[in-house]
Formats: structure tokens, C-alpha cells, sequence
């Protein structure tokens, strides 16, 4: 015998509990029926020995001329023939018997017996004589049609739950090929091919939200794998042009013996080259972090104007040269990573700084906003300088997007510094938003206010 | 100064081998945490840079072990920036902890204050006035002078120039100013620590004769005097 299979089948544990059910069900009448019917044969049982009890005393009574010329053998026999599953004995006070027709082989478990005290006024006797006469009762029929009724019952019930459990299972297959048709359907998808999504047309409505949920999660694991491909392909690129970089001055450099100098010269701009590496696999272990959900950890009140001051600070050298004045305005009190915000205002303000115009002011403004009850920081970095055109807009926070490509190769910037805003700002359960328009542009971070205990 | 280096990774170990020996340590290095967890009982080295992933035992196993019965400064080196890692290094008792990738001039910076933490001389105290050749920097005063002449520095320029100074004829990395000046410690995609050095040359070199500033390409930038002999 092979080993059932662990994993239940729906169809054939539906099929078997029909069975079971079926059995049970039928069982259960067939109990009752026979139950009842076992009772009203009693009944009835009782009342004929009843009914035969009054007739036979009344044929001992009986003192009619017909009854007088017979002897109480006769009498007897008369009144049980015809009735083969009755039988008499009359015994007299003394303990003489008179009559007995009960045959050997009854017993007392297949009979029912009723003893009654008669008078015997045959003709032979002079007078009537004090006795006890014995009716017995055979049940053998009533039993054998008993036990033939259990029977058929019994044989009813398996062949109807065999039936019952044999249409159920036909019934249930049918019910499951749904599933089956969805199974393939499943099997068909594949990931190459994104736009298939399952038809739940002909599908029961049981079946109906399982098929909106699977194209709805299809939708998502696209979006996600779409954006995944993408990011693959910016990295591949960025990480390209460095290490082509690299493999090349090594190569050239070590095609000829060269001075210490121009080695040197190699190595050095190697190592500038390596750095880059690094940062952006740093910023990219960053952005998978906060895409892994981990949140921000040295939490605490934090003044946004500190931070921002901090940072502004940090720019000053780059707000003199470039002739930027850098202005704080405002202040909120928020729970945050203060080195993290430290980083994505400072992601903020060297975006600021490059688009600038020359002899404007950079304006960090910090205010709180109410909406539906909850408090939130605004901390926005607004330049004046040429605008984003829309469809950049919503893109900007995007890993590796540029608005202008002939930034792509510049230096230092490689793309995932408004990303990792959005990822800090995501850290602590806020937003970013970005608005350009009139020569006016602004990058901003929405952060959940602290409730104030 | 005698220094154990315990890193399964025969390139990166060879490299810092040579590197730390060229600052002057002896080095020994074990390339799995059974021999280095066995030399670091058996030797008395005056610190151990750990690898947190060996084979055998890691990193961490290691220096639960040490911890047993030995203080020597740990300096753990770690692939994983995770906080809970860092925790946990640092629970089991390393003294410091390095994410790789690192800077060469950063590990030998961490390894010189592991080492002066653990010498505990009676601090000399700090001097009040940093000088390198005719640059004289009064920490008290706020008062910066070369060859005379005051120099006007913003207050984030003169703790700059105060921190080459006292960290004179040594490289500094452009992460390490930005977070020892400003307290900024990410990696930023800005050029804000180049701007603010060319901004001090412009205040502190230009005007004289010889440059005390010097930019050492893919590194940072070292102050020291490159006077001709």
C-alpha cells in the first residue's frame, strides 16, 4: 500500500464526508424507522393477546347450547384453529391439565404469554371448576418481519450513501473545475509576459475576489519588477563607467614601464574612482535598508530649525562662493533621527545650491500643518533658478533619475541623492513634494508631528 | 607596537599588513578565527583588528572568547552596517567598530585612539596654540596669524584649519572633516569640504610663499610644510 498523501484533496475529503454524511443521515431514519416500528409491533403484539385473552374467556364462559355438547378439548381446538401462532394450557387448582397445545419447541424468548384465572363449565364437568389457563403468544413472524424490515433498511442505507456518495463526488468534481480552469490559467503565466491577467468570466462568485486579488497582486509584482529591471540596468550603468575607468588606466599604465610619478598620477585617480564605487553602494545598501523597512533609530525631539541650521552651516562655504544667501525661517518640534534629516535636508540644499541663481536667496521654511486633526512639519528648501518641467517633477525622487541628462556623467552626483530624501523621509513616516513654477522651485519633506505628551 | 589582524581575506589582509607596517606596527595576521582567537590568548598584543565574518568561528565567537580573560582593544571590522550588528559587536565587548568598505587613513586614525585610549597617559593638556611654520592658530583667542598678518577666518574655517593643524602631516578624508567639523557624518554627494578647504587656501596660502595646504588626489587633504631644502 503507498502512503496517503499528506496534503488533503478538497475533492475527495468533500466526496468522503458526503459518504460519511449520507451514511449517517440514512442510518439515522432507518434507526428511527425501525426503532419505531419495533415499538408499534409491540403494541400491537399486546393488544391482539388482549383482544384473544377476552375472546377465549368468553368462549370458557360461553354456557350456550352449541358450546355445552362439546368437550373443552374441542372447544379449545376449535377456537385456536386457524390461528397457528396461538397456543393454550388450562391447569386445574389440583395441578391436573386439562388441555395443552403448546407445542415443544417454543420458548419463552420467542413468546409472549398472558395467565388468567377461568372457570371451567364444560360439559364433562358438573359444575364449573376453579382453574389458570395460559395463552401464549408465537412471535417468530412478527420478529422474522422485523429482523427482514432492519434488512432492508440496513442494505437501503449503504446502497443510498453509495449512490449519494457517488453523485456527490461526480457533483463536487464538477463544482472544483473552476479551480482546475484557473490552475492552468495560473500556469500559463509567466515573467516575461506581464499583461496576462486570469479571466474570472464563467468563474463562481466565491472565486471572483480570489481572481481580483491575484491580477491586483500580478499589477503590483509588475510595477515592482518593472521598477526592479529598470534600477538593475541604472546601477549596471553607473557602476559601468567607474569600473571601465579603472580597467583602462590599469591596462594603459601597466602596457609600459612609467615613472613613479604617472603611476602615482593612476592610482590616485583610480582611488577617486573607487570612492565613487563605494558611495554609491553605500547609498544603494541605504535605500535597500529603508526599502526593508528599517526605520530610523536614534529617535528623539529634534528642532527642525537646529538641523537645518546645522546644515545651512554646512553650506556656508558654497553659498559664498556661488553668491547664495541661505535663510531659515521658522521651526517645528518633530520625533526624528536628527543625523538623518541632517543628511536629507543637506541632499536638499546641494540640489538648491546647483540650480540656484547667483545673488538669490536659498529660503528653508519651517512650518506646521493641521490636517484632519494630525500635525505635520513642513520643512521645505525653495531656490529661485529655471523651473522642472512636470513630467520631471514626479520623477525626481525616483533612484537614478536625471531631469537633465547632460548631467548624467557629472563628478559627484550620482543620482540617488533625492532618493535617499524620500527613503529618510519615508523612515519616519512622512513625504516628500516638489513644486516649480514662475522660476520658483521647491523640494520639501512632510514629517508627522510628535504628540505632545 | 605590536598589532594582530585577524581577516580571512588573504588580498585585503596582505594589503593592510603592509599598509599598517608601513605606519611602523608589527603586524601578525591569522586568516581564521581559530589561530587568531589561539595567537591573541598566547601573545600580548596591544590590539586586535577583528573581522566580524571568519571561517570556523566568526568574529564575534572570537572575541566573546578573548573577552574572557584578556582586554585588548578589538577593532572590529565589519561588511555590515546594520545596526544590530554594530550592537552586537560592540556588546560583546570590541572597543570600535569599521564598516568595510573603508579608508586606509581611517582605520590607522581609529586604531591611533584605540591605542592612545588604552595607554591612558595622564592626558597631556591640549595646547592652547597650534603652530606650523610661520602659521600660529590661538585656540583661546579664536585668533589666526600667519607671518604676521591676522587672518580673517569665519568660525567654521578657523575649527578646519584648527583640526589640520592638530592633526598635522596626517591625511584627512573629506568624510572625516565633514564630520569632525560639522558634525555631518554621511558621505554626501556635495563638494561642500572641497569648497570650504579651496575657500581656507584662499585665506591661509594664497597671500604667502609657501602653501601649508596640500590636496593628496583620492585621499583628502594633509597640512604640513613642503619647504625646499
Amino acid at each position: 500500500m503507498s502512503a496517503a498523501p499528506a496534503v488533503p484533496h478538497l475533492g475527495r475529503r468533500l466526496s468522503r464526508w458526503m459518504a460519511l454524511l449520507s451514511m449517517l443521515g440514512l442510518g439515522a431514519v432507518s434507526l428511527v424507522v425501525f426503532l419505531v416500528f419495533d415499538s408499534t409491533l409491540s403494541a400491537r403484539q399486546k393488544e391482539m393477546l388482549d383482544q384473544k385473552q377476552q375472546s377465549l374467556m368468553h368462549v370458557l364462559r360461553d354456557d350456550s347450547t352449541a358450546h355445552r355438547d362439546k368437550s373443552l378439548d374441542h372447544l379449545l381446538s376449535d377456537f385456536l384453529a386457524g390461528h397457528g401462532d396461538y397456543a393454550i394450557r388450562v391447569v386445574d387448582n389440583q395441578g391436573h391439565v386439562l388441555f395443552d397445545s403448546i407445542p415443544a419447541d417454543w420458548n419463552s424468548h420467542h413468546t409472549m404469554l398472558r395467565s388468567f384465572a377461568v372457570g371451567i363449565t364444560a360439559p364433562q364437568y358438573h359444575q364449573a371448576r376453579a382453574a389458570t389457563a395460559t395463552l401464549v403468544m408465537d412471535l417468530r413472524p412478527d420478529e422474522a418481519l422485523l429482523r427482514g424490515l432492519g434488512w432492508t433498511l440496513f442494505a437501503a442505507m449503504v446502497a443510498g450513501s453509495l449512490l449519494l456518495a457517488l453523485a456527490g463526488g461526480l457533483l463536487v468534481q464538477r463544482s472544483l473545475q473552476p479551480i482546475e480552469s484557473l490552475v492552468s490559467q495560473i500556469s500559463l503565466l509567466s515573467a516575461r509576459d506581464f499583461a496576462r491577467r486570469l479571466d474570472g468570466s464563467g468563474l463562481p462568485q466565491e472565486l471572483q475576489p480570489i481572481v481580483t486579488q491575484f491580477n491586483a497582486l500580478l499589477d503590483r509584482l509588475a510595477d515592482a519588477y518593472r521598477q526592479l529591471e529598470a534600477f538593475n540596468a541604472d546601477v549596471a550603468h553607473e557602476l559601468n563607467t567607474p569600473l571601465a575607468t579603472l580597467i583602462s588606466s590599469t591596462e594603459v599604465v601597466l602596457r609600459k614601464p612609467r615613472s613613479v610619478d604617472e603611476l602615482r598620477d593612476v592610482l590616485e585617480s583610480n582611488l577617486e574612482d573607487l570612492r565613487r564605487i563605494a558611495g554609491m553602494v553605500g547609498d544603494m545598501l541605504f535605500l535597500s535598508r529603508a526599502d526593508q523597512g528599517v526605520g530610523a533609530r536614534e529617535i528623539g525631539v529634534v528642532s527642525l530649525a537646529a538641523v537645518a541650521q546645522d546644515v545651512v552651516e554646512f553650506y556656508e562655504a558654497v553659498a559664498l562662493d556661488a553668491d547664495l544667501r541661505l535663510e531659515v525661517v521658522g521651526d517645528a518640534q518633530v520625533q526624528a533621527d536628527a543625523p538623518l534629516l541632517r543628511r536629507a535636508l543637506s541632499n536638499l540644499l546641494s540640489n538648491a545650491t546647483r540650480y540656484a541663481l547667483a545673488g538669490s536667496a536659498i529660503r528653508i521654511d519651517i512650518r506646521t500643518r493641521w490636517q484632519h486633526e494630525h500635525a505635520h512639519a513642513v520643512i521645505s528648501v525653495t531656490n529661485t533658478g529655471p523651473d522642472i518641467a512636470p513630467e520631471h517633477l514626479r520623477h525626481l525622487f525616483d533612484r537614478f533619475y536625471r531631469a537633465d541628462a547632460s548631467r548624467h556623467n557629472s563628478e559627484r552626483n550620482h543620482g540617488l541623492g533625492l532618493a535617499i530624501v524620500k527613503a529618510i523621509a519615508k523612515m519616519h513616516g512622512g513625504s516628500v513634494f516638489a513644486q516649480s513654477q514662475g522660476g520658483v522651485t521647491t523640494f520639501g519633506l512632510i514629517l508627522p508631528v510628535a504628540a505632545v505628551a | 607596537m605590536r598589532l594582530l589582524l585577524i581577516e580571512d581575506e588573504a588580498k585585503l589582509g596582505e594589503y593592510l599588513r603592509k599598509g599598517l607596517a608601513e605606519e611602523s606596527y608589527t603586524v601578525d595576521v591569522a586568516t581564521n578565527g581559530i589561530d587568531g582567537l589561539h595567537l591573541a590568548m598566547e601573545l600580548d598584543y596591544d590590539l586586535v583588528v577583528l573581522d566580524g565574518m571568519l571561517p570556523g568561528i566568526d568574529g564575534f565567537a572570537v572575541l566573546a572568547a578573548l573577552r574572557q580573560s584578556k582586554s585588548t582593544p578589538v577593532l572590529m571590522l565589519t561588511a555590515r552596517a546594520d545596526v544590530q550588528d554594530r550592537v552586537r559587536g560592540l556588546q560583546s565587548g570590541a572597543d570600535d567598530y569599521l564598516i568595510k568598505p573603508f579608508a586606509f587613513s581611517e582605520l590607522v586614525a581609529r586604531i591611533q585612539v584605540l591605542l592612545r585610549r588604552a595607554q591612558a597617559h595622564p592626558a597631556s593638556p591640549e595646547p592652547t596654540v597650534l603652530r606650523q611654520a610661520d602659521l600660529e592658530l590661538d585656540l583661546i583667542r579664536r585668533k589666526a596669524v600667519r607671518a604676521g598678518v591676522r587672518l580673517d577666518l569665519t568660525a567654521k574655517e578657523f575649527n578646519l584649519l584648527a583640526l589640520l593643524l592638530r592633526r598635522q602631516g596626517e591625511v584627512l578624508s573629506r568624510t572625516e572633516l565633514a564630520s569632525q567639523v560639522w558634525d555631518m557624518n554621511f558621505d554626501s554627494e556635495t563638494n561642500v569640504v572641497e569648497v570650504a578647504v579651496r575657500r581656507l587656501r584662499m585665506k591661509v596660502d594664497q597671500p604667502f610663499a609657501t602653501p601649508l595646504i596640500h590636496t593628496v588626489r583620492g585621499m583628502g587633504y594633509v597640512l604640513e610644510s613642503r619647504a625646499q631644502p
